[in-house]
């Protein structure tokens, strides 16, 4: 087969780190190539390189043999490259047709030309086999079918290579197969895609080649025919700490809080709970392994307050049923929440450092005075000085707003303000996302310091190493489901990962 | 370590300072503005300018006479301020204003009421009312999710004619369209050639400035208006919170209207009382980017514009009308000052200007 | 009934006539969201739009240019507008309110300069209503109706045009892709800043036409605060119009049709406090919000702004 795209010694650069180092791709017409890695392998860097956002600060690519300059998402359509995000670009108000040829510049007519170009997407829906109702307001489509909107919208302006990413992420499982089916005519039609997907089985049944990428590096490319689901896990994994530098427990306390058979919109797939059940304990560390937009945020939310079970039941520690979910009420039963979105739900940006660390106690004695009406200024100005000291917050000072900070400033701000008061149970949901070295470091140190004091700590995080590296217990969270438990110490990783790709 | 307490990197300080210099450059550029139009008449803009100060702050009773004219702005630009430090768009302070002249009028002359009696219930009448016009947009926002500019705005107009209601048919002044003069022994008494409801107002501010910064209710109340998800995770009662802001936003404007009635000549409601002053309220808390002192001094300069304004159309003959657009030239250079600075180009040149002069002044 | 009865061609008279300067503000602030810009300062540029008609017409005596001069007027001024809220990115709301205590202020202005010149200037010209033969002959509404200003039957004529365009133009698709989702869009090749100042010309015009209608074919004065909030009120027609030409032209004649009963009310009960008849509109708008209000049919991205380098 001929070579359609080679990408030579890519890499990219932030800063002083690389997203990307001496990447080389190579795919050929007519297959299927999958870009396999975890999250942060430098796979979304990679296509934004290939489809012109980024500029690679070093290497090549070339496009049948001839190499190109990709400056901007023009160029890329220019070149025949469509992506098809994962998160849709589509406009939900309006059809799929006018999805479709939105922006099109075709036809020299200022009137839209809707019935000729029905009559070209139809006939490529025809060679495709790709069903849509083109009439049909893009917002009330399944997933599956605004899918299909994005991959014509590609096909429609004459992409001969189409990247996919992780296009299996949001469907069903009979989605799934009616993607593949489509992604094998078009193969079968001299068209090549890139397939990025963490799912092993998907990438063995679809595959011709896979490329795999490791810390922001390629690590090697094989075919399928010539290689086994074990190998590429390994692969992608590499070599795991398992040995952990903190010590595990094996032996937990009492149950602090048990969810039993918990659901919350269990029919959507990734943004539910489905018969939900496990048990933090005391004195433990329970990590929630699984790719991101599996549960974890339902999960979250649930044992934070936020929203409450469709079913099942969730017990506190004296094994009553908790009837009343709020925030509130949770805060006060001295549950302590590290959340998914620091700038979004744990910071007031525009308030001081000294206003976050007591953002949730300006009633307490300790910080006003007349039950709770009057704020304590001195008492708040020497809180917040301790607790910037105690756990190295670099700023200039207290007073500044939580936003001039760095984001692993800003988390160890919550942090101080969340394990201040000794919670009964932590939960932190992806704590160290896009944080330093240092600053992560601190923040595993806290959380398993909190452990040891006797608090239950449920971790939610989408970066296995962390889970591994934290958990006494692991479980793994697939579609809204749990798929499996597994001891902290010594765990089988290869066993787990498999899990977390739904098998 | 007690050093590092107040101190702030440049960054910070440089963004505090622009963030005050913006509003007086506003103010500045507004004035020349419109001195170029004084010129454009062929009048002498200094002449206008002088006339101005001289109308406003040239004695003591014209100084009480611009303080009295900034009172009713202080009232509706509080109200403003409180309700945007929650995140309300509470446009209706105008309706407020009105609803609490009402209020006042109703309670004074509907139950006969004379001396401090009138005074003191037609205050609180007042208040009451208008923090129950302001109720009413905050149980629309929470319950149907409505616009509250749109329903704020809309009310304005149902008390305005309410008003008219209540000059022309209840309790009017011998048929004319106005209703009689609160009785002397009930209004507000006077200090320094001003009604004591300047000082109220002032007083008012710092009051609401110190429940914003300085109690827990206020830090909630700031907590939800910058950012309303991170409220109701931290477990505050976002809704509760809202419509309070709401009640307390019209409460406030209500009392301006109450003192407007019973401290101001003519002390009496007729066609135009409170006419647009809610949005100079609404222009006097986005100058003052929600602080609430800033807003009183805004306001005086708002009060110092319009008195002045008469003068200067007198000596020079030049409408009055130039001082509108002052005032409106001051809230849309303030606003897109406002933005200006906070573009990632702007901010970036800024800070290196800054960074510029302070190697001149190490290399000095 | 019998009240309503011979009442009704006077209501759908003052139906038609309050109609049409709601239903320009609102066709304007429609291309506006449908752009992703919130323009809350309607009321404003419909005060230079009357007083600068007035003006134009009374010193040129052709209404045809006070209408097209105050249109430019309204585009100057939404100008400032497109310019901080587009290229500064500044609030949209804030801007928009300051818009609404600048430009009644510039009306003023302009009028006391006018009229103090000359206090003959106080009353300016007023177009002539035409009616179209045949139809205006039916008993009973085809006065009302048939027999209208020019400019009304041109704003009425509108309503399918922006629908069209909307519906059927390459540009009305691309423009309505930006309101709803600018990153898309801009990586289909439609220039997202173009288009928003696109928007703003369109509304700048639209609405400074209808707050020139107020002045041309309404009554021919100018006063301060001759508005009356239509501008508001054309923010909540949109709302029950549901971001559609067609929806907004309804909720524009149900609204003039409660400002036509109030006035025949008025008449009607001359003893009555007719202040309580006066706000009838408002009223009507209020409750129709409560009813059909959500705000969930518009335009998703209007409102927020758009910074390019944000990918």
């Amino acid at each position: 087969m001929a070579e359609l795209l080679r990408m030579t010694n890519i890499s990219k650069r932030f800063g002083s780190f690389y997203a990307n180092k001496n990447v080389n791709l190579e795919v050929e017409r007519g297959e299927v190539h999958t870009l396999l890695g975890e999250n942060g392998a430098g796979k979304s860097t990679l296509m934004n390189v290939l489809i012109g956002l980024y500029q690679p600060t070093e290497g090549t690519i070339s496009i049948n043999g001839k190499e190109v300059r990709i400056a901007s998402p023009a160029d890329a359509v220019a070149q025949g490259i469509g992506m098809v995000h994962q998160h849709f670009m589509l406009i939900e108000n309006m059809t799929g047709l006018e999805n479709i040829i939105l922006g099109d510049k075709r036809h020299k007519s200022l009137m839209l030309q809707k019935a000729d170009d029905r009559k070209t997407v139809e006939e490529l829906m025809e060679r495709y086999g790709l069903e849509i109702d083109l009439d049909e307001r893009v917002g009330e489509m399944s997933i599956g079918m605004q899918q299909r909107v994005e991959i014509m919208k590609v096909l429609f302006r004459g992409a001969e290579l189409l990247i996919l990413d992780e296009p299996t992420a949001v469907l069903t499982d009979l989605e799934v197969q009616g993607l593949f089916d489509i992604m094998n005519s078009l193969t079968s039609e001299g068209k090549s895609i890139i397939f990025i997907s963490h799912k092993m089985r998907e990438v063995m049944q679809i595959s011709d080649r896979v490329t795999v990428l490791r810390r922001g590096e390629s690590v090697e490319t094989v075919r399928v025919a010539d290689t086994t689901e074990q190998e590429l896990a390994d692969l992608m994994i590499g070599q795991k700490f398992t040995e952990s530098v903190y010590e595990k427990v094996e032996e937990a306390g009492a149950p602090e809080l048990t969810l039993k058979n918990v659901s919350y919109h269990p029919e959507v797939k990734h943004g539910g709970l489905k018969d939900v059940s496990l048990t933090i304990h005391r004195g433990e560390i329970l990590g929630v392994a699984g790719i991101d937009g599996n549960g974890q945020t339902p999960l979250a939310e649930l044992v934070t307050g936020l929203i409450s079970p469709e079913s099942g039941e969730v017990t506190g520690p004296d094994g009553a049923k908790i009837a009343l979910f709020s925030p509130e009420a949770f805060i006060g039963a001295g549950v302590g929440n590290i959340p998914e979105d620091r700038n979004k739900m744990g910071l007031v940006g525009d308030m001081t450092v000294a206003e976050n660390l007591v953002l949730k106690q300006t009633t307490s004695d300790r910080f006003s005075s007349g039950h709770g009406a009057w704020l304590k200024m001195g008492a708040i100005a020497e809180f917040a000085e301790e607790k910037r000291q105690e756990n190295d917050i670099r700023c200039t000072s207290v007073n500044q707003t939580a936003r001039s900070l760095s984001g692993g400033n800003q988390q160890k701000v919550i942090l101080a303000r969340e394990l201040d008061g000794a919670p009964t149970l932590l939960v932190a949901v992806y704590p160290t996302r896009g944080l330093d070295i240092g600053a992560t470091e601190f923040i595993h140190k806290q959380i398993v310091a909190q452990r040891d004091a006797g608090c239950a700590v449920l971790l939610i995080s989408a970066d296995f190493d962390e889970v591994l590296k934290l958990s006494d217990r692991i479980v793994v969270l697939f579609e809204g489901e749990i798929m499996g438990t597994y001891p902290g110490a010594n765990p089988p990783i290869k066993e787990i990962s498999l899990a977390m790709a739904g098998k | 370590m007690t050093k590092s307490k107040h101190t702030l990197s440049a960054e910070e300080r440089r963004e505090k300072t622009l963030m005050v210099l913006t509003p007086v450059a506003s103010v500045l550029l507004a004035l020349i503005v419109g001195a170029i139009i004084i010129a454009c008449l062929g009048k002498n803009p200094l002449q206008g300018y002088a006339a101005l100060l001289q109308g406003s702050l040239g004695d003591l009773p014209k100084i009480g006479k611009t303080l009295e004219r900034a009172c009713p702005l202080i009232f509706t630009g509080l109200a403003a301020v409180f309700a945007y430090k929650c995140g309300v768009f509470n446009l209706g302070g105008e309706g407020q204003f009105i609803m609490g002249g009402c209020a006042t009028a109703l309670t004074v002359f509907g139950l006969g009421l004379t001396g401090p009696a009138a005074l003191a219930l037609g205050l609180i009448a007042g208040i009451v009312v208008g923090g129950i016009w302001g109720l009413l947009p905050g149980i629309m926002k929470i319950t149907r999710g409505l616009n509250e500019m749109i329903t704020t705005i809309m009310l304005n107009y149902v008390a305005m004619y309410f008003m008219e209601f209540v000059f022309k048919n209840l309790f009017s002044d011998q048929g004319l369209p106005k209703t009689p003069a609160i009785p002397k022994d009930g209004r507000l008494p006077e200090l320094l050639s001003a009604h004591i409801g300047v000082l109220m107002a002032i007083i008012l501010g710092i009051v609401i400035w110190y429940v914003l910064f300085r109690t827990s209710f206020g830090f909630k109340i700031r907590a939800t208006g910058m950012n309303q998800t991170a409220a109701r995770v931290n477990g505050f009662p976002v809704r509760r919170l809202v419509l309070l802001s709401f009640v307390i936003s019209g409460a406030i404007a209500g009392m301006g209207g109450s003192i407007e009635l019973l401290g101001k000549a003519p002390y009496r409601l007729a066609d135009g009382f409170g006419s647009g002053f809610g949005f100079d309220g609404v222009a006097i808390a986005l100058i003052a980017q929600l602080n609430p002192i800033a807003a009183i001094v805004v306001a005086i300069l708002f009060g110092i514009l319009s008195t002045g304004g008469t003068m200067m159309q007198s000596v020079i003959g030049v409408p009055t009308a130039i001082i509108d657009i002052t005032r409106g030239l001051i809230i849309i250079f303030a606003v897109a000052g406002m933005a200006m600075i906070k573009l990632p180009a702007i901010k970036a040149f800024i800070a290196s200007i800054g960074s510029k002069s302070k190697k001149v002044e190490a290399n000095a | 009934m019998d009240i309503f009865i011979t009442a009704l061609p006077t209501i759908l008279k003052a139906m038609a006539m309050g109609a049409v300067p709601i239903l320009l503000a609102s066709l304007g602030e429609l291309f506006s969201e449908r752009g992703g810009l919130v323009n809350i300062g309607l009321e404003g540029i419909m005060a230079v739009g009357a007083f600068v008609g007035f003006a134009v017409a009374k010193v040129t005596g052709n209404l045809w240019m006070g209408l097209l001069v105050a249109m430019l007027a309204g585009i100057a001024v939404n100008m400032i507008y497109a310019f901080c809220t587009v290229t500064l990115c500044s609030d949209q709301v804030v801007t928009s309110m300051a818009i609404n205590i600048l430009a009644p202020a510039i009306a003023l202005f302009g009028y006391n300069l006018f009229v103090g010149a000359n206090p003959a200037n106080a009353t300016g010209e007023q177009m002539a209503s035409i009616a179209i033969p045949g139809l205006s002959q039916i008993p009973f509404i085809g006065d009302a109706l048939f027999n209208q200003t020019p400019v009304a039957y041109l704003a009425f004529l509108l309503v399918p045009c922006v629908a069209v365009f909307f519906s059927r133009f390459r540009a009305g698709l691309s423009f309505r892709s930006v309101g709803e989702n600018p990153q898309a869009a801009e990586t289909l090749g439609i220039n997202v800043v173009r288009m928003k100042y696109v928007a703003c010309v369109v509304c700048g015009a639209l609405a400074a036409a209808g707050g020139a209608f107020l002045t041309l074919c309404y009554t021919p004065i100018y006063t301060d605060g001759i508005v009356m909030g239509r501008g508001f009120i054309a923010l909540a027609t949109l709302i029950f119009g549901r971001w559609n030409a067609f929806g907004v032209l309804a909720a524009s004649l149900l609204f003039g049709f409660f400002d036509g009963t109030s006035v025949a009310l008025q008449a009607q009960f001359q003893a009555a406090p007719i202040m309580f008849f006066k706000m009838i509109p408002y009223v009507f708008t209020i409750v129709a919000l409560i009813f059909f209000g959500s705000r969930s049919a518009g335009p998703k991205a209007s409102g927020k702004p758009y910074l390019r380098e944000q990918r």
